[in-house]
């Protein structure tokens, strides 16, 4: 439904997207996730129509964006990052200007608008201007616009950003009923937990490349191997940093610090755990906690892009 | 058509309701009715009325001061304000062709510059409601000859709020792209070759003066005024195509 294939677009000398490749089926959720910078907007601009790649493809179910932007543009929603609309509009003028700005007959347009803000929960906001409006009703009507047509794609740059949690449970809820309506949904967050909650699969992105893309449980199973530990030890005179660092000559691990005595050794190979327990406890560290962890998505965030954003 | 219109009536009911378009219409009223007031004061309009027209539309401060000012101040809420508020990418992503959005913003300003020139039209009425004989073919004249130089200016105004999101920028560019329009070939029009044929050829308060103030249509302004314009929508078109279009 959204596809793009070796995608690249270069701001001037600077490259913002390389070679990226992408897919989104009917009725799936793809999370899309990267720090600042990694890309994801200029994705989602170029995916709406806003923006030409400089090279690759971009399509809507089909639909090349170069080739057939004005149909591709029928074919999906987009909620851009911070969304507004003019401040002096009332919301529903707004919406009905959109739905007819998107085609719609009036009698069809004052019909969507009103179900679009019984079902998002703006109802009672239609007579109020779009300035007087919170950040939460502000994305809830940015949500309805990209709806109107109910289109099988929608493109949703960082569509959490700014709600309370209440809201972003209720958001989260209506993404997940638009999915299963059959909606092949992008959106794009550097909020790991929403991405977590969300997403039916997964797509980090760093400086404009692809680091993974799976499902939660794929994720986790490819950082699974690197058999991620916790250590916790006791507090004491022995600086564990300088003890680790010792280690890693002898062990092939990541680690890094999570709490005072409580660190997180990433082991290339799983069999050397009972190897590396025995080398702990020859150096007199007195060893609290010593088990396996199951990785979650910020671990895997930060193992493939925590060093490069650094 | 059903999204050029909808753009076009959102694009004027935006203008009916920005009160710095009506502080803005307020000082157009002022400044022509002061200067209608003391053209109407001389002596040789006493005399004789019917060069009423032609000194308020002809060569005076009203095309060399006003009308370029003016329009770039209106067009500036069409693309660069909306740049600015963050209202063009989901305008631009909408299923509407980049020309029906230039020409729907265009028509929606030309539309409401209607109602300058209507405050125009009205010290004319009140003249006739006190029995002053006008000349309308000369008023007529007059007033189409400065709505097309408005609705020209009104197009170099939208391709220069066209660039980006910086409102003085728009403005100024606008207002001084409209001055070059007129000074440039004010400068070469006494010169004796192709330069000072081009120059009067194109010489704007040319065609008000010895033409539509004068109570006469003539084709070639109306046809250069015309192109003008559309040669500025063009450039406009070009502005938002080469935006989506060239990597």
């Amino acid at each position: 439904m959204i596809r793009t294939h070796q995608l690249r677009k270069k701001y001037g000398s600077h490259l913002a997207l390389e070679g990226l490749d992408l897919e989104v089926a009917k009725g799936e959720i793809l999370g899309f996730l990267g720090p600042n910078g990694a890309g994801k907007s200029t994705t989602l601009r170029i995916l709406s129509g806003f923006l030409p790649p400089t090279s690759g493809r971009a399509s809507v179910d089909g639909l090349d964006l170069s080739q057939q932007s004005l149909a591709a543009r029928r074919r999906s929603g987009y909620l851009p990052e911070n969304f507004v609309a003019p401040f002096e509009m009332r919301v529903e003028e707004y919406l009905r200007f959109r739905a007819r700005l998107k085609g719609m007959g009036k009698k069809d347009a004052h019909r969507r608008v009103q179900e679009l803000s019984v079902e998002l929960g703006f109802q009672d906001r239609l007579r109020q201007s779009f300035g007087a409006l919170s950040k939460g009703f502000r994305q809830r009507v940015g949500l309805a616009d990209s709806l109107l047509i109910n289109p099988p794609a929608l493109l949703l740059d960082e569509p959490f950003s700014g709600l309370d949690p209440m809201q972003r449970q209720e958001f989260r809820a209506i993404l997940r009923q638009l999915a299963a309506d059959g909606k092949a949904i992008l959106f794009s967050s550097h909020v790991l937990p929403e991405v977590e909650e969300l997403a039916t699969r997964v797509q980090i992105l760093s400086r404009g490349r692809s680091k993974a893309v799976g499902t939660l449980q794929e994720l986790q199973h490819h950082l699974q191997r690197q058999s991620p530990v916790l250590l916790r030890v006791v507090a004491g005179a022995c600086k564990y940093e300088e003890l680790l660092q010792q280690g890693m000559k002898h062990f092939v691990f990541t680690w890094e610090e999570r709490r005072p005595q409580e660190y997180l050794l990433c082991l290339e190979d799983a069999k050397q755990r009972p190897a590396l327990v025995r080398w702990l406890v020859q150096k007199e560290v007195e060893i609290l906690e010593f088990r396996e962890v199951r990785p979650d998505l910020d671990q895997l965030f930060r193992s493939l892009v925590g060093e490069e954003s650094a | 058509m059903r999204a050029f219109a909808a753009l076009w009536r959102k694009e004027v009911f935006a203008f009916f309701t920005s009160p710095f378009v009506f502080v803005l219409l307020g000082f157009w009223f002022l400044l022509n009715g002061l200067m209608f007031s003391v053209i109407l004061d001389t002596q040789a309009v006493q005399n004789d009325l019917s060069l009423l027209p032609p000194y308020l539309f002809g060569s005076g401060l009203l095309v060399w001061l006003l009308l370029p000012a003016f329009p770039p101040l209106l067009s500036i809420r069409l693309f660069a304000e909306e740049h600015r508020m963050g209202t063009l990418e989901p305008l631009l992503t909408a299923p509407i062709r980049d020309v029906a959005v230039v020409l729907a913003k265009y028509f929606a300003a030309c539309v409401f510059f209607l109602l300058f020139w209507g405050g125009v039209l009205l010290l004319f009425l009140l003249l006739q409601l006190h029995h002053a004989p006008m000349d309308w073919a000369r008023i007529w004249g007059g007033m189409l000859g400065a709505m097309l130089v408005s609705f020209l200016f009104l197009a170099t105004g939208l391709w220069a709020s066209s660039w980006g999101g910086n409102l003085v920028l728009a403005a100024g560019g606008g207002a001084a792209l409209n001055y070059l329009l007129l000074f440039v070939p004010a400068l070469f029009e006494l010169d004796e070759g192709w330069l000072g044929r081009l120059a009067r050829m194109t010489h704007l308060p040319n065609f008000l003066d010895r033409g539509f103030a004068a109570g006469l249509l003539d084709s070639y302004a109306v046809v250069y005024l015309l192109s003008m314009s559309a040669l500025f929508l063009f450039l406009t078109w070009v502005r938002l195509v080469s935006r989506r279009w060239v990597p």
